[in-house]
């Protein structure tokens, strides 16, 4: 049975970092359809910088270990690549220096987020994108049509994180 | 050098100089030293003599770094591709029985009228089963959208907002392998079957679904999925048993629906490698497997499928061995194992959801009860007590070849007495019946009338005349029984519906009617509730009143009696009673109380009745 003849399609990634006490940073990547429906996830093990990445990288370390280093690995991984990758943690926007996919941070629609420049109001939701990359919001505008206005775009990265918690509690816990 | 002149020659003097003379040279005094014996040497400039050393070495230990990605292991989960359904026809507003639908676009924001802002909606998060033990398993739950927003999505439109309550049933049968849903009657059990089944294709977790209801319920139930999930492919088992056997076994269908009947006729027959295998069955009204050992139970428990859901409003009617056999369906307690009152709660709350009126429905309109208690006529009077002094003497006479059987029949011919006076037809019953139908019909209300017996139905039914009064029982052929209910809705000029608690008890909405008469009572409580919430249920917009007859000093009475005793026993249950002071159901011992006669045993007398009092005679 073939659906109604849609031929757009426009798939999200939603990635979060979380740390895990002792452990480092774990990360995951949610990818969805554009109402939200899940399709793959991916997340990693943790990751530990050790004394000579704290030092030689200084100030820019999660960045490095956050957007570089996990978000990049999450992106290969998956199987269905993202045309947008959304997340609430500014660090992560480092990412879009190692791909070629926009890559978003999320703020609410009232925040302060929405006054700046290279920005772009995307359902319910004000993404800001990489500041070396804002042509990003008018190429993914294009495509801003295929999510509803009432999408909450913040809604799929509590997922991420509840899918995080789980496989921190049921894996790495142990 | 001005104020102290100390050339090279003299600070390089050596330490025969007396103390006394350098104190007076830090003073700035001039001093003369004289060069004496070896004293010239001193004056003579040093030789220096230099030493090149290279630069240019290459050292033993160089600590280097270079940045490298540390290797990073990833767990993945693929989430299933679900079904895709040809969209519906039209967008056309239609009503189901009693409700008038209409499509709905995305949910909207709730506007905070005192602020003006916007609220954050309620949404409802499907939670991991309990007995997903695998990672991936609970990711698959977790993961998916909020009920409210996936419900939203364009393709899978509702015709109208479920209620926050009706959410939470959805995502809770959707995430349950083995679920009982009890939600009392009217609460919209087929909804949110329905709705659950729709999630589970298009998420691909079911592709074969099977779904087992009486017979008479087999149009509701099309209709209803006409209604809420109008994409989903559903096909009825019926035909000749050629015809049956090929639906049961064919691929691809995605949802059959069969009648209890049919089931465990066909089942049987089709040999053990053809059995058929399916993600999900469903059994409505499942009280119909309350009898363990029952054919019917057996072959629903035969059914090979991964998931087993019940809806039934009433999974105790009689005995909490009747939940067992639930249980037992739903694979949670060992084949014939038989557990106590405790171990019963215990997985009652655990496999159970059961939602009240009173408790999700705040707003609905009242239920109001009231027991008509009414004096025999004279006639009624007269038969009744020939009858009973007659039949308890008889039952006397008989000794100890008495059973429970020549009680009932007993029982059966002084209910029948208190309906009407079968000599004279006279009723006390109907003329109340005649002056509360007056009223009704004056005001253009609509009324559905329950006996136990169709013979009152056809009985009462000229008497009703001026009412225009309808007849669904038994006895009623199965095609002409929806026209008679779209009659009964749509006539303004039918004002009453004559069922039996048989045939109308279960599964129709006739939320329209604002008054229900029970004219005589029927062995359980659950049973009137079932017939009482045809009329009491969501889409009711006006209080409905419930009128039991009861017949004073009667058999009704004490009938009564053993009826709330088991009210009792529903709430222990399914509550947070006392679970060790429930009574049992009306059971034999019971059926002989109600003339306070005793039943027989071999070995003597041995007291029984409702309320058991130490007696060691014969009947009274």
């Amino acid at each position: 049975m073939s659906g109604a003849g849609k031929t757009e399609h426009l798939r999200l990634g939603f990635m979060e970092t979380m740390e895990v006490d002792g452990r480092g940073h774990i990360g995951g990547l949610l990818i969805t359809n554009q109402n939200g429906r899940p399709l793959e996830f991916q997340c990693t093990t943790p990751v530990k910088p050790n004394r000579t990445q704290e030092i030689l990288f200084g100030e820019s370390l999660r960045a490095w270990l956050l957007g570089e280093l996990i978000g990049s690995t999450l992106l290969d991984r998956v199987a269905i690549k993202p045309n947008i990758i959304i997340t609430s943690d500014p660090n992560l926007l480092e990412l879009r220096n190692h791909t070629s996919i926009p890559v978003a941070c999320a703020a609410d629609a009232k925040s302060k987020v929405a006054e700046q420049g290279g920005t772009l109001r995307l359902g319910s939701s004000i993404l800001r994108f990489h500041g070396s990359h804002e042509v990003d919001a008018e190429l993914l505008s294009q495509q801003k049509h295929l999510i509803p206005d009432s999408a909450n775009l913040a809604e799929p990265l509590e997922r991420v994180r509840e899918a995080l918690a789980e496989t921190v509690k049921t894996v790495f816990a142990r | 050098m001005s104020d102290f002149e100390f050339d090279h020659a003299t600070a390089n003097a050596p330490d025969v100089i007396d103390p006394a003379l350098i104190r007076e040279a830090k003073r700035g005094t001039r001093v003369d030293i004289a060069q004496i014996g070896f004293n010239p040497a001193l004056g003579r400039l040093p030789t220096i003599e230099t030493q090149t050393v290279s630069l240019n070495t290459v050292l033993d230990f160089v600590p280097s770094w270079t940045a490298r990605r540390i290797p990073i292991k990833c767990i993945g989960l693929t989430l299933p591709e679900g079904m895709e359904f040809l969209p519906p026809k039209t967008d056309t507003t239609k009503s189901s029985d009693g409700v008038e639908l209409k499509r709905i676009g995305p949910p909207k924001k709730d506007v905070n009228e005192a602020g003006g802002g916007e609220k954050p909606r309620k949404v409802t998060r499907i939670k991991p089963p309990l007995d997903a033990l695998s990672l991936q398993d609970r990711l698959f739950y977790l993961l998916q959208p909020p009920l409210e927003s996936w419900l939203a999505e364009q393709e899978l439109i509702m015709p109208f907002e479920p209620f926050g309550y009706q959410y939470e049933g959805i995502a809770w049968l959707f995430s349950s392998h083995s679920a009982l849903l009890a939600d009392e009657m009217g609460l919209g059990k087929t909804m949110q079957t329905i709705t659950a089944i729709r999630l589970l294709l298009r998420s691909g977790q079911a592709r074969r679904i099977v779904l087992i209801c009486p017979k008479p319920l087999i149009p509701n139930w099309q209709r209803e999925f006409k209604t809420w999930a109008e994409e989903l492919p559903v096909v009825t088992v019926e035909g000749n048993g050629q015809r049956r056997r090929m639906l049961w076994t064919m691929p691809g269908i995605p949802i059959l629906i069969a009648n209890y009947e049919s089931m465990a006729r066909d089942i049987a027959e089709i040999p053990e490698d053809e059995q058929p295998k399916f993600d999900l069955l469903v059994l409505d009204e499942a009280q119909r497997i309350k009898n363990r050992d029952s054919r019917t139970a057996e072959a629903a428990r035969s059914i090979r499928r991964r998931r087993s859901w019940a809806l039934t409003g009433t999974p105790i009617e009689n005995r909490p061995e009747e939940l067992a056999a639930l249980f037992e369906f739903l694979e949670v307690i060992p084949k014939a194992a038989s557990p106590d009152l405790r171990q019963l709660s215990k997985l009652a709350k655990k496999y159970i959801l059961r939602r009240t009126k009173d408790l999700v429905m705040k707003d609905m309109p009242p239920r109001i009860d009231r027991d008509a208690e009414l004096e025999l006529t004279d006639a009624q009077e007269l038969a009744y007590r020939t009858a009973e002094k007659e039949g308890i003497i008889q039952l006397n006479d008989m000794g100890d070849t008495i059973t429970v059987q020549h009680v009932f029949e007993l029982v059966l011919r002084l209910k029948q007495i208190t309906n009407f006076d079968p000599l004279t037809g006279e009723s006390a019953k109907l003329e109340r019946l005649m002056a509360d139908m007056e009223e009704i019909g004056a005001s253009g209300g609509k009324a559905i009338l329950f006996s136990q017996w169709t013979k009152t139905i056809d009985w009462l039914a000229p008497k009703l005349k001026e009412f225009n009064p309808l007849i669904y029982h038994g006895g009623v052929p199965t095609k002409k029984r929806e026209p008679i209910l779209a009659k009964f809705k749509e006539d303004p000029n039918a004002h009453i519906l004559l069922m039996s608690y048989g045939t109308g008890a279960v599964g129709l909405n006739l939320q329209f009617a604002g008054y229900v008469f029970l004219f005589d009572r029927w062995w359980n409580p659950a049973i009137e509730d079932q017939a009482i919430n045809r009329a009491h249920r969501i889409g009711v917009k006006n209080p409905v009143i419930v009128t039991r007859f009861i017949s004073k000093n009667t058999i009704e009475e004490r009938i009564d009696r053993v009826l709330r005793e088991k009210r009792e026993l529903f709430a222990a249950i399914l509550g947070d009673g006392d679970n060790n002071n429930v009574s049992l159901g009306l059971n034999a011992t019971e059926i002989f109380g109600l003339f306070d006669l005793k039943a027989r045993h071999k070995g003597g007398s041995k007291s029984i009745g409702p309320k058991p009092v130490e007696q060691s005679t014969d009947a009274a």
